[in-house]
């Protein structure tokens, strides 16, 4: 990074913070650092055979989605928000996001390769990117990513992307674990979430420091236009849900998860709630499916979601006191 | 299979609700009985196979090849209708929905198509007591009794296969040795396929395999070492399972002094590359007290290679304790060896238990010096509780055996603490327990595996666990880090391990023999009853003995009396107790796991075969839940304790699972293993961590729920 006035290259210096909050997303993201192949997916080839091959194309459709976003985040929005960064550590923390957001793209992949045929997986892709509703909303996004966009409306679509659009696909592979399918598939779902849970926190609250420094009719502008973002993106959302889910008669669960995820994704921006709680009851199995953590399962069939990279400390002499 | 989510709510959600706090802050206990009760109406009751009578049932179950028709043809008519009419009238009810859940999905017999139930709870209960007691009227009755009652129950493969046609064996729980040539290596693979296949979990020891870069008939860097040997073994378990009801599982051992221990550890590593990673195996390290010494010290540790030292001593370098013969196997000039630094070692350890909850620890000094039986100790198993001797075999060209040693299984039950507590009679439940656990042995001939089956024949080994321990405490109002709790722990355990000495001396005077080895163990010379006959192990606090009222508990003269029956009759069952982990066993009995606190207020508990799904501690309603306090915020130093009083009176181990906040570094958890180690625990089993939510990312509402 260079020094805004006089040009010259800069090293970080992580003692040196501007912002505590850097620090602490940092750690937390590189704490919660994973790879899929520590998911034994291949304990789902089981569970796969039993599901109805409609059953078995929504579920690659859903990931061949995620794929998607995931991609446009990790290879256009992250790096695009790092242009943008304030403090050289924000910029490390966004590399962080824009690295794990590949690690994700690349983990669909791993279900694919693991669970059904190339020519599957294929069609899938295919489907993808002749889907008008995904076309559109990457659109939209994408819009707001270009070079010389504004920074802050930048992050209003980041966040969405993060906290709200990714949500119609994570309903599914929770819907399954919640009926002992696709429980490892499910796991590596959840460390994802994981994942973006903190991504869309953090550039949401980069946001608000933003628009700190902005005044107040710049605001007000900035309001309405994530307001508007919010309905177009809500009403593609709503239409790819119902061609998704209305074959299997769970549309109507899945937008009320969709308007929980969406009041969540404004509340990173720091907004009011769009949607009435009573439009929010999301179905409890898929709300308690979120919590990746204390989990207790066999680890002979699973590795579960909560293990962490830890911090080193020496054992000191007073430690070996016997 | 997916059914429509309907307007009101279905079981699954109605038992997430648990996980969910209502309006003013209360956790919904009512959701999750309305569950389990929703579970019968919309599910089970629906998908029952219905028969007239019990004759038209048994009938069927036997002409159609569900039922063994031997377990059933050697009682009368008359006792089969009494028993299934006395177990039908104690009207049991599963309080929770995992407990239903559970049973139902993993337990009771099935049509062939896997569609419809033909067993309820009562009848797998009756049918595994008819297996077990065969043919002995009261006996079965006693079995039956004791399991309706929730006071004993079987470990799964023993509850899930006793009566059934077609089924796996009834034993958990296997350990092999390998040694140092190709022959034991293919031979233990071939084991551990035919023990996965039939429901077994399957440990082996890896010590005496060669390193890495050893010599091979004198040549140099041939040995691939231990790595390639996991891997081969981590694919035979994922390939065998128990007719798809279990997945295959297994684990391995090696001393911490194996020149291959870094490797091994850095399998679990985060960023392993495919080719060593260990995904689904699981690892236990075997450390000896010379390790903490040099650790102590701040010195190194040398590593010695298993090929040379078993050239120098002529057994195998599992054989050997590592901390007696340290400083000779450093000065000798013929044993390859290598360093690296104690505290680097054991931070190296602990990194990896932050990542993968690996690898199981087992300290062999203090297990061997515990031990009662001639004989070394030189591994555990799948869950770290079982510690036995073994004997190495040795194998010809072809594969057969050229000595035939023996290697392990141990089948194992637990009591349910608060059951036995409130029971009519704590001596008959300890030894109704030994009896079923026996019968098990008994009944077991694994001839896939001739060095298995030579051993359950010589030894009659049995591992009685127990669970519950924290609901019982808590329905008591006593917390789990208290004094008190440590002191109920050693004199429940003092009591158990009496009545189960009692129990096996009662069978070697009824069947005239004893265990292999009986006359060169501590318990045929009467040095192992010192401890009893030195002191009480008897309630000192007034709340411990007011837990105790009505217990007639064993005294000094009870126990001096015992050491003359066993020193005359001998004992039948070489080992006798053990505390597994008690997973699914637990959710089905009602009860807490093992005598671990709980882990949650509301467990998630996850299984391949069941998803995700919610369990409240027993006995905990929106009243008590200052004594529910989890593992997490009680912390590794009260586990360690309770544990320390329990291993006292256990002849074999515990699993014991630590439990720490993600932000814990590796010195918080070598300096819980010091301490485990100082208070004279056995083994560690998993490390767990729990990561508390990054303030404004976690799931708002939610019980157990910290993103």
């Amino acid at each position: 990074m260079r020094d805004m006035v006089t040009g010259a290259a800069r090293a970080i210096n992580w003692n040196r913070l501007e912002d505590e909050k850097d620090l602490e997303v940092w750690n937390r993201l590189t704490a919660n650092f994973w790879l899929p192949e520590k998911v034994p997916l291949s304990n789902d080839v089981q569970s796969w055979a039993t599901l109805r091959p409609a059953e078995r194309e929504l579920t690659i459709r859903v990931f061949t989605g995620l794929t998607m976003l995931d991609t446009i985040q990790s290879g256009l929005g992250a790096p695009s928000l790092m242009g943008d960064a304030i403090t050289p550590h924000e910029e490390a923390v966004l590399s962080n996001i824009a690295f794990m957001e590949a690690v994700h793209a690349r983990s669909y992949s791993s279900i694919f390769s693991t669970l059904c045929s190339t020519a599957e997986a294929d069609d899938a892709f295919r489907w993808s990117e002749e889907n008008p509703h995904l076309q559109q909303k990457a659109r939209l996004i994408l819009d707001e990513y270009k070079a010389g966009a504004d920074p802050l409306r930048r992050k209003i679509a980041s966040v969405f992307l993060e906290s709200f659009l990714f949500y119609s696909g994570f309903y599914l592979p929770m819907y399954w674990s919640s009926r002992a399918k696709l429980t490892n598939t499910a796991d590596l779902i959840r460390l994802i979430i994981r994942d973006e849970a903190v991504h869309g926190y953090y550039v949401g609250y980069k946001f608000q420091r933003g628009l700190e420094q902005v005044p107040e009719a710049e605001r007000a502008a900035l309001k309405e236009f994530a307001f508007a973002l919010m309905f177009d993106l809500y009403e593609i959302e709503a239409r790819y849900a119902e061609e998704l889910y209305d074959g299997i008669g769970l549309t109507e669960d899945v937008k009320a998860f969709l308007h929980y995820n969406a009041n969540k994704a404004l509340q990173n921006l720091s907004y009011e709630a769009l949607f009435p709680a009573a439009a929010c009851e999301v179905n409890p199995a898929i709300l308690a499916a979120l919590s990746p953590d204390s989990e207790n399962h066999d680890f002979f069939s699973g590795s579960g979601s909560s293990y962490v990279i830890g911090k080193a400390v020496a054992t000191e002499d007073e430690d070996w006191d016997f | 299979m997916l059914d429509a989510v309907k307007p009101d709510l279905d079981y699954h959600a109605l038992n997430a609700m648990l996980n969910l706090y209502d309006g003013e802050g209360r956790i919904r206990f009512d959701a999750d009985r309305m569950a389990a009760r929703q579970y019968f109406l919309q599910h089970v009751n629906q998908n029952t196979v219905f028969f007239h009578s019990l004759d038209e049932k048994l009938d069927y179950l036997v002409d159609e090849g569900y039922y063994e028709g031997e377990v059933l043809a050697q009682y009368p008519r008359e006792f089969l209708y009494a028993i299934w009419a006395a177990a039908f009238k104690r009207k049991f009810r599963f309080p929770t929905f995992l407990g239903a859940f559970k049973y139902y999905t993993s337990y009771t017999l099935k049509t062939r198509d896997g569609q419809r139930y033909l067993e309820r709870y009562e009848d797998r209960v009756v049918m595994v007591a008819l297996a077990l007691a065969r043919g002995d009227q009261a006996l079965a009755t006693r079995f039956m009794e004791e399991m309706l009652s929730g006071r004993f129950q079987p470990a799964t493969p023993t509850f899930l296969n006793a009566g059934k046609k077609s089924r796996g064996e009834l034993i958990s729980c296997f350990l092999l040795r390998i040694e140092d040539n190709m022959e034991s290596i293919g031979r233990a693979i071939n084991s551990s396929l035919q023990l996965s296949k039939r429901g077994g979990g399957v440990a082996l020891m890896l010590t005496n395999i060669r390193e890495a870069g050893a010599p091979i008939k004198g040549i140099e860097n041939q040995s691939s070492g231990v790595i390639p040997v996991m891997k081969l073994l981590e694919d035979s378990f994922s390939y065998a399972n128990q007719l798809g009801a279990r997945q295959g599982a297994g684990a391995v051992y090696l001393n911490a002094h194996h020149p291959d221990i870094l490797r091994f550890l850095d399998t679990k590593r985060e960023n392993a590359d495919e080719k060593i990673r260990i995904k689904t195996l699981s690892l236990g390290v075997v450390i000896p007290d010379i390790t903490f010494e040099l650790a102590k010290r701040n010195e190194d540790m040398y590593l010695f290679s298993p090929h040379d030292v078993e050239k120098v001593y002529g057994v195998a370098f599992s054989e050997i304790s590592v901390s007696e013969k340290y400083a000779e196997m450093v000065e000798d000039k013929r044993i390859r060896k290598r360093k690296i630094n104690a505290r680097a070692f054991f931070q190296t350890l602990a990194e990896i238990q932050f990542e993968s909850g690996y690898p199981y620890i087992m300290f062999e000094d203090t297990v061997n010096r515990a031990n009662p039986i001639a004989g070394r100790i030189t591994m555990s198993n799948l869950c770290s509780e079982i510690l036995q001797v073994a004997e190495p075999s040795a194998f010809n060209d072809d594969l057969s055996y050229a000595r035939m040693g023996t290697d392990i299984s141990c089948n194992l039950g637990s009591l349910n603490i608060a059951q036995v507590m409130d029971g009519p009679d704590f001596g008959t439940s300890v030894e109704t327990a030994i009896r079923a656990l026996t019968a098990v042995s008994e009944m077991s001939a694994i001839d896939a595996v001739p060095s298995i089956r030579r051993g359950n024949d010589l030894a009659h080994a049995v591992g009685l666990g127990q669970m519950n321990l924290h609901g019982f405490l808590a329905r008591e109002r006593v917390h789990y880090d208290s004094p008190e709790a440590v002191e109920f722990t050693s004199v429940y355990f003092a009591a158990v391990a009496y009545h189960a000495i009692r129990a096996s001396n009662a069978l070697a005077r009824e069947r005239g023999s004893t265990f292999d080895g009986f006359e060169r163990s501590r318990y045929a010379d009467g040095t192992f009853f010192d401890k009893y006959l030195d002191r009480d192990w008897l309630p000192e606090r007034a709340e411990v003995a007011r837990l105790f009222e009505g217990i007639d508990l064993p005294t000094r003269d009870d126990w001096a009396a015992l050491k003359d029956a066993v020193g005359k009759d001998g004992l039948y069952n070489r080992n006798l107790q053990a505390v597994p982990p008690t997973g699914s066993i637990s959710y089905i009995n009602n009860s807490t796991s093992s005598i671990h606190p709980i882990v949650s207020k509301i467990e998630i508990r996850k299984e391949g075969k069941i998803g995700r799904v919610y369990y409240p501690a027993p006995f905990m309603s929106n009243d008590n839940l200052e004594y529910y306090r989890d593992a997490y915020e009680i912390g590794p130093d009260a586990i360690i304790e309770v544990y320390a009083a329990a291993t006292e009176h256990v002849d074999q181990g515990l699993s014991l699972t630590l439990f720490f906040p993600a932000e814990a570094t590796t010195r918080d958890i070598n300096r819980a293993q010091i301490k485990a180690w100082k208070s004279g625990i056995k083994t560690i089993y998993y490390i767990r961590l729990r990561q508390t939510a990054l303030e404004g990312t976690e799931v708002q509402g939610c019980v157990s729920c910290s993103l």
